[in-house]
């Protein structure tokens, strides 16, 4: 018998994977990747208590998280391809600019 | 059997994960991404939730992914990102963290004592139930998202057109 647990644990086993990613990866491509990870774990938890709630609105939110997030990758990618125009390298380190 | 299913679909998706963080090579990491979303979708039929499910392998490992290999190839980021001798920072505290919350989420997953006894609601997601939700008490939402995906269609047009209006002349290609 799964339980509910299982889905919560094996959604925050994988958040913490794509935690780490996202705090230890200086390649901005691989940071992105990262996120993708974080949005699938809250994607498995939503429907796992949509499932065991009985309730709907839990997968229409899945839906509505994969739309923004297919509109959130397609800017980043394309200010990774405008940074690696200008700068030539997708290390997040060069983005300085701004640093006092 | 569908224990059996669960812990399968879940091993390979902690092991795609595991491979989307530490893999080196960009193109591993894009691959293992799409192998992951393919188990979590896997999931998503085991909980019943067919629509979702398709979805995300039709938007994530059809559409997302094959945009982030499209870049890594396009821009030959292999030879650039491997010449990167070392390639991360702050690893340990990093991964320090990362058990730190792997640790918090499972006993919070252990303490919701809730979560271990509640039974299975019978609800099905597929595609008429979820399209005539999504088209009655979710529609404005629905209308809005087009309004997003329009939005960021002008905002990657702009961030082009300026990457080629001010990259010709540092760039030779």
């Amino acid at each position: 018998m799964i339980t509910l647990g299982n889905y919560l644990a094996l959604s925050g086993i994988i958040f913490s994977i794509g935690l780490v990613g996202v705090m230890v990866s200086r390649n901005v491509l691989k940071v992105l990747l990262s996120l993708e990870l974080l949005l699938a774990a809250s994607n498995l938890s939503f429907v796992a208590f949509s499932k065991f709630n009985g309730d709907y609105a839990g997968q229409l939110i899945v839906f509505f998280v994969i739309l923004v997030a297919a509109a959130e990758v397609a800017i980043g990618l394309a200010i990774i391809v405008v940074m690696y125009r200008r700068l030539s390298t997708i290390q997040a380190d060069e983005l300085r600019t701004m640093k006092w | 059997m569908s224990l059996f299913f669960f812990y399968l679909f879940a091993a390979i998706l902690i092991f795609a994960s595991l491979v989307v963080v530490l893999a080196r090579n960009p193109l591993y990491n894009v691959l293992a991404l799409v192998v992951a979303i393919f188990s979590l979708s896997c999931l998503f039929v085991l909980l019943e939730a067919f629509f979702v499910g398709i979805v995300l392998l039709l938007v994530y490992a059809g559409a997302v992914l094959v945009f982030f290999l499209f870049v890594v190839m396009c821009l030959n980021l292999n030879a650039i990102a491997l010449d990167q001798a070392q390639q991360t920072r702050f690893r340990l505290l990093g991964s320090m963290m990362g058990l730190m919350f792997a640790a918090s989420f499972g006993l919070a997953a252990k303490s919701f004592i809730k979560a271990q006894t509640m039974e299975a609601s019978n609800i099905r997601g597929t595609i008429e139930i979820i399209g005539k939700i999504l088209f009655t008490d979710y529609l404005l939402p629905f209308e809005l998202t087009s309004l997003l995906l329009l939005i960021a269609i002008f905002g990657i047009v702009s961030l082009a057109q300026g990457a080629l209006s001010t990259g010709k002349d540092t760039e030779n290609s």
